[in-house]
């Protein structure tokens, strides 16, 4: 949360993440450089500037492998939330190296071509007409362009300026290129891959991230948020009051993406959005303390009352008006502007 | 003119357009349509390198918030339904793009003497 933009935002927490980050990031080039240079397919005599390229390469995959395990880990058990949480910074870093890998590449094998060397990248090899020999670094080229496109609109601008959907469905370019970079890695390295533990560990990390992908969509296809029931008047009924427990809340799913959070809080139910204004992370799934919920994803927070975040941050939230009947909970269908207080009503009639 | 130089004469104007794109955008209207860039300048060259790379969603966005439909509803609105066909799609495409990679693979499962596949290039 922040009052002005400022170049990065750092805590605590992000700290040590990014510590551990470029520790984890500087003991796996080491370890492909200098103690298991083999597994690069490196027995045979080698330049330098091909041996640090492969180890940036294999770098560069495996933490866009974490990065993509991440988020259905976490969707699978809520212990793997910090993870998520600083994956922006980890996104820009496997960025940096990728290009590293890229530079490395183009300034070895096409630095003394006869024409520009960016050109002879794309006039090497020409055989896009044949699956074996296909220019797999066709591949790589897309899967740069996109990894650049994410890393570059990763600050918090750019989630408030294109809106969360919209910068969501630009970062999905994620799935597309990790599935260009397994194609760059299979038409590429694994054609002459001779030491066959680099091939354990991309073909382990690739279905890993295949098989925690499915198994989390199944998973939240199975758990749905159930949809609000229309009433005659207009309004919905979420749910029984009871069914929420104190300083937490029901989430119900009203037209198609919009969901509504009803929360409990002193005996009293307040309805807002269930999308955090910063990346649309579940409101509901966190808990409510002096009135203000605090997003599981990054930390923001809302008055349940107002939609609105504690003095001095901005950001809000659309609110709905809510009434309690025979003991059920009902709201408003058509959302209050975002920040429109709403007086809460007991959660038990009177 | 090579499609290569077509490439580059294509991605040369679009870079090109972007920074004129990012100087006006950056100047002027950046504070025009985000009250917390108001007085928030060291991370104005940050932004550069996005808005080279995708100034038309800039351009679309900086005319939504100006016009005063940039603040719909539809930020509330997750896509959250798109992540199942996602998913599916990705895992389906990883297992593709491994299994037709290796079965590619001329020394698979055993070595034999390489065989070349087109003519060298430039």
């Amino acid at each position: 949360m922040s009052v002005k933009y400022i170049p990065v935002q750092w805590n605590r927490f992000k700290w040590y993440y990014d510590a551990v980050l470029l520790i984890s990031v500087g003991a796996c080039l080491w370890l492909f450089i200098n103690v298991t240079p083999g597994v690069l397919s490196h027995e045979r005599p080698i330049d330098p500037q091909v041996h640090n390229a492969r180890a940036f390469g294999v770098c560069a995959f495996l933490m866009l492998s974490v990065i993509l395990a991440s988020g259905p880990l976490a969707r699978l058990n809520d212990r793997f939330l910090p993870l998520v949480y600083n994956r922006r910074h980890f996104g820009v870093l496997a960025c940096f190296v990728a290009m590293t890998h890229a530079s490395y590449i183009i300034n070895w094998y096409f630095n003394f071509s006869k024409s520009n060397k960016y050109e002879a990248l794309l006039t090497a090899n020409t055989s896009y007409g044949q699956v074996a020999g296909f220019p797999f670094e066709t591949f790589g080229i897309f899967a740069i362009i996109c990894l650049m496109i994410l890393a570059f609109t990763s600050h918090d601008f750019w989630l408030k300026f294109l809106s969360p959907p919209v910068w969501k469905r630009l970062h999905y370019l994620i799935y597309i290129a990790y599935a260009s970079v397994v194609a760059h890695i299979a038409w590429g390295i694994l054609q002459d891959q001779r030491n066959h533990t680099l091939t354990a560990i991309i073909l382990g990390s690739a279905m890993t991230v295949a098989g925690l992908h499915i198994a989390a969509a199944l998973k939240e296809r199975r758990e749905k948020d159930p949809a609000a029931q229309a009433a005659t008047d207009g309004w919905v009924r979420v749910c029984a009051a009871d069914d929420i427990a104190e300083g937490r809340a029901k989430i119900a799913r009203l037209s198609g993406e919009e969901r509504v959070a009803v929360f409990r809080q002193d005996g009293k139910l307040s309805a807002i959005s269930n999308a955090c204004a910063h990346q649309n992370g579940p409101l509901g799934e966190g808990r409510v303390i002096d009135c203000f919920v605090t997003c599981p994803w990054h930390g923001f927070q809302y008055d349940v009352r107002t939609g609105q975040s504690p003095a001095p941050f901005t950001e809000k939230i659309p609110t709905y008006n809510i009434a309690l009947r025979d003991g059920a909970v009902y709201v408003d269908p058509k959302a209050n502007p975002p920040g429109t207080p709403v007086d809460p009503i007991p959660a038990e009639a009177t | 003119m090579t499609t290569p130089e077509l490439v580059f004469l294509i991605m040369r104007w679009w870079l090109t357009i972007g920074a004129f794109v990012a100087v006006v955008f950056l100047t002027f209207g950046v504070d025009r349509i985000d009250e917390d860039a108001r007085g928030a300048y060291v991370f104005r060259p940050l932004l550069v390198p996005g808005i080279l790379l995708i100034w038309p969603l800039v351009l679309w966005r900086w005319f939504r918030l100006e016009t005063g439909s940039g603040l719909e509803p539809a930020r509330y609105r997750p896509v959250r339904s798109a992540h199942f066909i996602t998913s599916i799609v990705m895992a389906a495409l990883i297992a593709a793009v491994i299994f037709i990679g290796l079965s590619q693979r001329q020394s698979w499962p055993s070595d034999f003497a390489p065989q070349q596949l087109s003519a060298p290039g430039e």
